[in-house]
């Protein structure tokens, strides 16, 4: 487990008899951001609250910086900023207090970064937290998390409530963090975002990474799966099903033989639009999500 | 920071906890000797049904004024009023500690400090001692000002006995609170529980036949009556071995709550 910032093996974590982990092996080397996406439930929570020592795992071993969380949270703490999922700041307090309170307990901040969230974020300081709207709280979570020069961030849907321009302003900060060497762990459910920011993503399903051949075969599947947009009034050529309409009209279909040739046997006059080949993280999550959970895809 | 942050959100209810100890002290003063007057002219109070306030009424009527003044204190300061106050402030205050930051959802963050579960108790519960306990040693203390305006006279030293008495009992309150506290996750629960138990306790203090088993028996006229008057010394109050200890017993009991509050805030998980 050495020269890895986060490395765990066969970490597990039940609450009850409900399983949240279930033999999650993962490795982070240092100045990577990994991304983690699954839907709610699947236990992206749980593995960072059990990365920095907020839970306590129920078997396996876990590693952060040479630290194990249930013996040396602190010291994991010390090197570590996490991001709660759930924005917890201080209402009572103005967002200069909460700064001032949150940073207070780390010795070395990041002047640059706080100066350009500073600007981006453009809060209203001086106001009691209680006023902000739900985006600007969490922007204020994120200057308390991010402005402390550590070697490790955890950030739990960083993105939440966040307008797309505030997300891609997030996105140019993280990503400057990551050429700063941090190493940085995040979930998110803008999956096309984390795709574009992370290095590497890990599908987290019901407690468990989903397997990377079994990614790999997703992903094959999907790029034989066209997503087309019909002309007004257009219907469906033989030769090929619709698996889902899209909430902008765009149908994604599975053809009989090759998606290829089917598409150029299509008239001129029916289809508006056609994408193949481009694996969208979205399809990716429901494909496996769909292979996951039948009954509940089902439902 | 943790603990100029807790006593930022205190400060004002520990100033206003001041006020209505003091509010409740001054009129019980200053009307003593109208109230004493009267008293001499009634038999009423000795003669009424209940033991414990039957021995007050004698208590208070004593033909000796400066007796019969110190157990008027002993009873309206004490027993009433910290009592009363204390108790109030020792739930609101011990509500708030970790209940409020999981409703808040502050607690994780909390949590997430680079700082021990231990020392986020500690920081958080020494602000809230002092603003329990100082307030009923200066609210008495202020007592002795107020009673030579009636040209009576109460000791600085028994005062400050009965005050370490009446605080060690309010802050054996406020650990359970706490303990409480940590272990909620509504603050409404934590109010529920405490509250109960504190009501439940009256009830029985006020029953004569479950009276001794009731806590408020460690913090009535009782105790305080012989520490004014001079009666109990300050060894018997702490010296477990030669004397009852009551004292040492309360704040022993107080120190095992808050152990017990952070073995369940070392455990607690988001």
């Amino acid at each position: 487990m050495t020269g890895a910032v986060i490395a765990t093996s066969a970490l597990s974590k039940s609450f009850g008899e409900r399983a949240a982990l279930r033999s999650v092996d993962l490795t982070v080397q240092r100045g990577e951001l990994l991304g983690l996406v699954g839907p709610n439930g699947a236990g992206k929570s749980t593995l960072l609250r059990t990365l920095i020592g907020l839970v306590q795992r129920t078997q396996g071993r876990v590693d952060v910086m040479g630290h194990d969380p249930a013996t040396a949270s602190l010291a994991i703490r010390h090197a570590t900023c996490y991001l709660p999922g759930e924005t917890g700041v201080y209402h009572q307090m103005t967002g200069q207090q909460f700064l001032d309170f949150a940073l207070g307990f780390y010795p070395r901040h990041q002047p640059a970064l706080q100066r350009q969230l500073l600007d981006g974020f453009r809060l209203p300081l001086q106001q009691k937290v209680r006023s902000y709207s739900a985006g600007m709280k969490q922007k204020l979570a994120l200057m308390a998390t991010l402005i402390p020069d550590v070697d490790l961030y955890l950030l739990d849907e960083p993105d939440r409530a966040l307008d797309a321009s505030m997300r891609f302003f997030l996105r140019d900060v993280l990503l400057g963090c990551k050429r700063a060497g941090k190493t940085i762990v995040l979930s998110s459910h803008h999956l096309s975002e984390v795709e574009t920011l992370a290095d590497r993503l890990e599908f987290l399903l019901d407690g468990s990474f989903v397997a990377p051949e079994r990614l790999a075969a997703a992903r094959a599947q999907l790029r034989r799966w066209p997503r087309l947009r019909l002309k007004p009034g257009a219907s469906l050529p033989p030769g090929a099903r619709i698996l889902r309409r899209e909430p902008d009209e765009a149908l994604v279909v599975e053809t009989d033989a090759d998606p290829m040739a089917w598409l150029r046997s299509l008239p001129a006059d029916v289809v508006d639009s056609v994408e193949i080949g481009v694996t969208r993280l979205e399809d990716l999550y429901q494909l496996l999500l769909q292979d996951a959970m039948p009954a509940r895809s089902r439902a | 920071m943790i603990a100029r942050k807790t006593w930022r959100e205190i400060r004002v209810m520990a100033l206003v906890y001041l006020l209505i100890l003091e509010l409740l002290a001054i009129p019980v003063i200053l009307l003593w000797p109208d109230l004493y007057g009267e008293l001499q002219k009634t038999t009423f109070l000795r003669s009424l049904p209940l033991d414990f306030a039957r021995r007050i009424g004698t208590g208070i009527s004593d033909r000796n004024e400066e007796v019969a003044y110190r157990n008027w204190i002993s009873v309206m300061l004490y027993f009433r009023s910290v009592n009363l106050a204390g108790i109030a402030a020792s739930v609101l205050l011990g509500t708030a500690l970790f209940a409020r930051e999981r409703e808040a959802q502050t607690f994780e963050f909390l949590l997430a400090r680079p700082v021990s579960r231990g020392r986020i108790l500690f920081e958080k519960c020494w602000p809230t001692v002092l603003c329990v306990a100082v307030p009923i040693f200066l609210a008495n203390w202020s007592a002795i000002f107020w009673s030579r305006q009636i040209d009576l006279e109460l000791p600085f030293g028994e005062l400050t006995l009965a005050s370490v008495h009446a605080a060690a009992f309010v802050l054996c309150f406020l650990g359970f609170t706490t303990w409480v506290s940590v272990l909620s996750r509504v603050q409404a629960h934590v109010a529920f529980w405490v509250g109960g138990f504190t009501i439940v306790q009256i009830g029985m203090y006020l029953t004569q036949r479950f009276r001794h088993y009731s806590v408020f028996r460690l913090s009535d006229f009782d105790w305080y009556g012989p520490i004014l008057s001079g009666n109990r010394a300050a060894w018997e109050m702490f010296d477990p071995i030669r004397g009852d200890g009551s004292t040492t017993w309360l704040l022993l009991t107080t120190v095992t709550f808050y152990a017990l509050a952070w073995r369940s805030l070392a455990r607690a998980e988001p």
